[in-house]
This record gives structure tokens, C-alpha cells and sequence, in this order.
């Protein structure tokens, strides 16, 4: 009777513990900075999923993501800052200084030291509408930073048949996207807002657009407010995601539960008879 | 010539022939770099700890660096091996990184002498194993020495588990020959991977009360100790760290039902969730040594204790049965194909190519072969693809687990056994008369 009892407790207990990805991801994981992994970062708001990479890996400085209204689960790359590429001073972001990472709630600061430096690159999303990547540093820094996707269709109207070279584009504090995301096939449109004015604009062709952006300047902050949306008529169909594993766990585990009871019931019918014509 | 000894020697010259070709190289590069700073006289816990800190300064969140976190006795079985292979190849690095997510570098040819040194120690426990069980029967060391499984996690994955498997059954077999200082010494070398652990208040249960025979046990089992107490003096806060702050905050996870947890991307609340496991796991095997810690023969008693722990523990490694496999095999009620579980899941959870990076490295063809596949594994893997079998094989195998466990646990019911165990009482009787 005692060991049944602990049969039921754990597939109770199975049970209960595969609802914890459901539970984290629906009340916990929300609008919160989340650390995982060997240091990567994520944060999941209603629009975006902003995503920072470990500090072993240059690439997704943040990596911005949209989360198309009617498949929340999807999430469609909108831009994608690179350490690999962006300089400060001739140094590289990624190799050539020690990073460390801290978090408030809200924002993400990441603190780039080295050569007498000292820059906080701030990952915020303060509003549902945009997503905030600031650069302060102690002092004025020469900065260029790359910011990548497969593929930008336009950049402030210019498109890869007026531009098929890399080209440099005229001064603006803001920059007008509309993009083909090749992994998924959606369309949409987007907008990075500088907060101060850049020194140089440039589009690098890639395919069918761009997938490059860099912009330079000189000064000791920047702020990249980063917004987007896909087209209205160009949701995505909804298909197997990885994130859509929380809501199959619970099934899987289920299933098993319920197929060990059976076999186990068989199993111990099977063993009583033969035990029974043991006796006779 | 002898059977067990063609059994010994075949099994032998399966595991010598693979030994140099393949590796898990995060696993064996620990014991590589290990030896190396133990040849050279520095303190291998230093290192990790030191590596630790950095990790945890650049990313803020309570992460560690996977190095060596284990009992300071294992490294002392590897080093000789090692210093064998300086003597022939020198001291030069012949292994470079390979701790995840970094692939190594190999130096060739003597990185395949390097590994296959390395493996030495793992070899010559499984071998010993084969040997001790051939004398007790020789069908299940047949089995030992040709199961897929263990050969695979001890030259293929070169994962040391056959050295916890021989000593601790070792200890179970000094324990029921009642020679309890060697039970107390092999049982304190089993614990170089500390899993073992949850078996020492058995050990002291069982002979609670007979105090000349506790204490030969405890003088066996505290000669193990001295490496660790000779740690604790030179580097307290690296060793403390290393060993038992990392074990006591690692995130759970692996063949068991705890592995949705990788679906859960957040470190601090997956810690914090690990302690329910902890939890369960003490109550859990608290509630096994209570009950049926004298009532159950040594060997189930044994069994029991480390299903329970395997059953609730938060981390249920590939290569964690290895270790219990012999005594599963002795045991008449446990069912030994419990092997396939974490066998299958080696292969849901590691691309197979990576076990064969020494051959793969060694040309440029194989080497493009490796990325290649690598990016279609890692196409299905970010999919979410893997993670379903993952956590089915888990909660399977956790499942396995329950039912051996209730096998042990389970009254005895049939007529035959219970004549056999009334005959077996009336013996006993007999016999103290």
C-alpha cells in the first residue's frame, strides 16, 4: 500500500513539475531581464524579445526581435547590434576590452573596459513601442557600429537597385527600414531614432538588400531607439516553434505517466495469475 | 587458458582498440589539463575557482566554469599515466581548450597517445570489474564487458564512472565479508565522483551499535580523507568553492525528469527550483535508510539508497549508472536493461561526430565534414526538435528507475518465496541456537 502511494506521489509529482516552463514563461518570465546559459541575457516585453548574447560570442550585441501580434511565439530578427564588428577608438567591442554585465530590472548595462575606457553600452525597453540601446563612456569616443539583418529591403528609401555597392547615405538621425526576413518569408518595416547625429551613414548590399548598416560618430553617448513591425498582411503561419515546447511538455509527460500505469497494471495482473497457478 | 581470464582479456582488447580514436572533449580536456597542473605542482581547484570568478564577473549570474570538481583522490589516478606520456611526448600541449562552448586543438600524433593514456585508469577499472564479477558470475560479467553502454562511456565518452562501479563494489563485497576497513577505504574512493555519497549514512546504519566494527569502517573510509583535508588547509575558500558551493548551486538536469529545466531560460529561478529536487532527494533517501536500510539484504539495501537518489536527484548524468551497473547486474529483482535509457539519450543530447573529434581533426576533409553536420544539428536543436525525445527519454528512464526501485522495496508476496524465506528464517534460527 506504502509503495503504491509512492507510485502516485511521483507521477503527481512528474505531472506537476512539467507545468513549470508554462508557469515560468506566462507569470515570471515577462518584462524581465533573464540570465541563462554562460551569461546570455533575454528579455521578453508584450512587442519585442531582445536578446544579448554570453560574453563569449560577439554576435546579437543585442539581437532586437518582433514579436508579430497574431503569433506572439514567433519572433521575426529585426536588427542585430555586432561586437564582432563595431569599434571604439580602432579597438574592437568584442576582443579588445573586459566586459561585465549587471542588470536593474528593466535595463541591461553592460560595461566595456580597457585603453582608458570606460563605456556602458544600457539595453532597455522602456515602453511597448521601441527598444532602447545606449552607449555612455567616460569620455568622447570615436565610435562605428554595425548593425546586421538578412535582409534590409530599404534604408531611408534606398534600395539595393538604386544602391548595388556598398553606398554612403545622406546624414539623418534616423533611419527608415522596410525588410524581407529570409528565414520566415516576412515582410514589415522599421525605425532606428539616434539621439545625436552620426558622422556617416552606410548600406553594404547583400542578395536580393542590404543585411549591413554601419554608422559612425564621434561623441561620449548615443542613443539607438530601435522600433518595428511586421505587415499587417504578412503574419506569419503558425508553425513549430521552439518556444511552443512549455505547452508540450505537460502532454509528453502525461503520456508517459499514463503509459507506465498501464504496463505496470498489466505487468502485475500477468505476475498475481502466474502466482496463482504457481499455488494450485 | 582460463575463461574469465579470455573473458578479462577480450573485453580488454575491445576497449584498447577505441580507446585513442575518440573523447568527449570538454570531459577528458579536465582531466588533460588536470594532470597537467598537478604534474607542474599547481592546485587544480585555484584554477577552476579562478576561472569561475571570472565567468561569474562577466556575467553577472551564479555560473561556473566546468573543470575538475571532483574528489582530489581521482586526479592521482590519472597523473602517473600522465607523466608516462610526458616521458615519451614531453610536456608540450597536446590538447589545447575543448571546454564548452570552444572545440580543441590537437597536436597530432600526440594528442591520440595523450587520450589513450589518459583512458588507462578508466580501462583497467572496467576490466577489474569484468574480473571480480566473472567470479561471482560469469553471464553477468559477460554482460558487463560487451554492453554497448559501458564500453561507450568508458572509451568513447572517456567519462571515469567504471572507477566509482569497481570500488564501490568492492565496498559491497568487504562489507558482506564483514572486512570493514577495506569496505570503509574502496567505499571512500568510490566517492571521486560524490554521487556515492548518499551511501555513507547507510554504511554507518547498518552498523550502528557494533562499534568496533563502525569504527574499522570509519578508519577505512577516513584514510580517503586525507587528500581532502589537505585541500581544505592549503586553498579553503577554492576547494569550498569548487566542490561543494558548485554542486550545491548547479542547475538540475539530465536523464531524469528534471530536464524541461533547460527549457526554462533562467538561471537564477532554475537554481532556485533545483533545491525542490535536493530536497526531495534527502527526504527521499532518508525515508529508504530508515525503513529499509537493516531490513533489506546488503546489495538491495545498496541498490535501493542509489535508485532513490537517482530517482529525485537533480542531476542524473549519462554515465551515473555505470557506476551501480555490477551491483544491478548481481541483483536477481533489479532488470539490468536499464542501460539503454541513458544510452539513447547520449545521442539525443551530443551530436555523435563529437565523440569523434581526434579522427575528425586529423584531416581537413573530415574536419569541413564536422561543421557541416554540425550546422544541421544545430538547425534541429534550435528548433526545439531534440527537446521533446529529451524529455521523454528522461521521464522514461526516471520511470525505470521507480519501477527497480519498487521491485527492491516490495513485500515479499509469492508462495515460493515466501516458503524460501521461512525456510531461510528456520536456518537462521537454527543456526544462532
Amino acid at each position: 500500500m506504502k509503495l503504491r502511494r509512492l507510485t502516485t506521489f511521483f507521477v503527481l509529482y512528474v505531472v506537476a513539475l512539467s507545468f513549470i516552463p508554462l508557469i515560468h514563461q506566462t507569470f515570471i518570465a515577462q518584462s524581465r531581464w533573464l540570465g541563462y546559459g554562460l551569461g546570455a541575457y533575454a528579455f521578453q516585453s508584450p512587442s519585442y524579445f531582445v536578446l544579448f548574447n554570453d560574453p563569449y560570442d560577439g554576435s546579437s550585441k543585442p539581437n532586437i526581435h518582433i514579436n508579430p501580434s497574431l503569433v506572439p511565439n514567433e519572433r521575426i530578427s529585426l536588427i542585430e547590434f555586432s561586437d564582432w564588428t563595431s569599434y571604439v577608438n580602432g579597438y574592437n567591442l568584442f576582443n579588445d576590452f573586459n566586459v561585465s554585465i549587471g542588470t536593474s530590472p528593466k535595463a541591461l548595462d553592460v560595461t566595456y573596459t580597457g585603453h582608458g575606457l570606460v563605456i556602458h553600452k544600457f539595453v532597455e525597453v522602456p515602453t511597448r513601442d521601441y527598444v532602447s540601446v545606449k552607449i555612455v563612456a567616460n569620455k568622447e569616443i570615436a565610435v562605428h557600429i554595425e548593425m546586421w539583418k538578412w535582409v534590409f529591403t530599404s534604408v531611408n528609401g534606398v534600395n539595393v537597385t538604386t544602391a548595388p555597392k556598398p553606398t554612403v547615405l545622406p546624414i539623418s538621425q534616423n533611419l527608415d527600414l522596410t525588410f524581407l526576413d529570409q528565414s520566415s518569408g516576412v515582410t514589415g518595416s522599421g525605425s532606428v531614432k539616434m539621439s545625436r547625429v552620426p558622422s556617416q551613414i552606410e548600406v553594404w548590399p547583400f542578395e536580393n538588400g542590404f543585411n549591413r548598416i554601419t554608422v559612425d560618430y564621434v561623441n561620449s553617448e548615443m542613443e539607438f531607439a530601435v522600433s518595428g513591425s511586421v505587415g499587417s498582411n504578412q503574419q506569419p503561419f503558425p508553425t513549430w516553434n521552439y518556444t511552443d515546447l512549455p505547452y508540450v511538455l505537460p502532454i509528453v509527460a502525461i503520456a508517459a505517466v499514463c503509459l507506465y500505469l498501464l504496463l505496470v497494471e498489466k505487468h502485475g495482473k500477468k505476475n498475481k495469475a502466474r502466482s496463482r497457478r504457481s499455488r494450485s | 587458458m582460463e575463461r574469465r581470464i579470455r573473458l578479462v582479456l577480450a573485453a580488454l582488447a575491445v576497449r584498447l582498440a577505441i580507446a585513442p580514436f575518440f573523447m568527449h572533449s570538454g570531459d577528458l580536456g579536465t582531466i588533460y589539463e588536470s594532470s597537467r597542473i598537478v604534474l607542474s605542482g599547481g592546485n587544480v581547484y585555484n584554477f577552476v575557482y579562478q576561472q569561475t570568478l571570472l565567468m561569474q564577473h562577466a556575467s553577472g549570474l551564479p555560473v561556473f566554469f566546468e573543470g575538475y570538481a571532483y574528489h582530489p583522490l581521482l586526479i592521482y589516478l590519472f597523473v602517473p599515466f600522465y607523466w608516462l606520456f610526458t616521458l615519451v611526448a614531453g610536456p608540450s600541449l597536446v590538447i589545447i581548450g575543448g571546454h564548452a562552448p570552444s572545440l580543441p586543438v590537437l597536436i597530432y600524433p600526440w594528442a591520440l597517445l595523450a587520450i589513450f593514456m589518459l583512458k588507462i585508469p578508466i580501462v583497467i577499472a572496467d576490466v577489474a570489474v569484468v574480473y571480480v564479477l566473472a567470479r561471482l558470475d560469469f553471464r553477468k560479467a559477460e554482460i558487463y564487458a560487451f554492453c554497448p553502454y559501458v564500453i561507450f562511456i568508458s572509451v568513447v565518452w572517456g567519462m571515469f564512472d567504471a572507477i566509482v562501479a569497481i570500488f564501490l563494489l568492492l565496498s559491497y563485497l568487504t562489507f558482506s565479508k564483514q572486512s570493514y576497513f577495506l569496505a570503509g577505504l574502496t567505499y571512500g574512493v568510490s566517492l571521486v565522483k560524490l554521487y556515492t555519497a548518499v551511501l555513507a549514512p547507510l554504511y554507518v546504519y547498518r552498523l550502528l551499535g557494533r562499534w568496533k566494527e563502525l569504527g574499522e569502517f570509519l578508519l577505512g573510509f577516513s584514510f580517503t580523507l586525507i587528500p581532502v583535508a589537505y585541500y581544505f588547509i592549503v586553498s579553503p575558500s577554492a576547494f569550498w568553492n569548487v566542490v561543494v558551493v558548485f554542486q550545491g548551486l548547479r542547475v538540475m538536469g539530465g536523464v531524469n525528469l528534471y530536464n524541461f529545466i533547460w527549457n526554462v531560460p533562467d538561471v537564477i529561478f532554475d537554481v532556485l527550483l533545483s533545491t525542490v529536487a535536493s530536497a526531495a532527494t534527502i527526504i527521499g533517501v532518508a525515508y529508504v535508510i530508515l525503513k529499509y536500510g537493516r531490513r533489506l539484504p546488503l546489495l538491495e539495501a545498496v541498490l535501493a539508497v542509489m535508485l532513490m537518489s537517482f530517482l529525485f536527484g537533480k542531476i542524473m548524468n549519462e554515465q551515473f549508472l555505470v557506476a551501480i551497473f555490477p551491483l544491478i547486474l548481481l541483483c536477481k529483482k533489479c532488470d539490468y536493461r536499464l542501460w539503454a535509457a541513458p544510452f539513447i539519450f547520449i545521442f539525443l543530447r551530443s551530436a555523435f561526430y563529437y565523440f569523434a573529434i581526434p579522427i575528425l581533426w586529423a584531416s581537413p576533409y573530415f574536419y569541413d565534414l564536422y561543421f557541416q553536420a554540425d550546422i544541421v544539428w544545430r538547425q534541429i536543436q534550435t528548433a526545439g526538435y531534440l527537446m521533446v525525445p529529451v524529455y521523454a527519454t528522461g521521464i522514461a528512464f526516471s520511470l525505470l528507475i521507480l519501477w527497480n526501485l519498487l521491485q527492491l522495496l516490495k513485500p515479499i508476496r509469492s508462495w515460493e518465496d515466501i516458503s524460501l524465506s521461512r525456510t531461510f528464517s528456520r536456518v537462521v534460527r537454527t543456526r544462532r541456537k
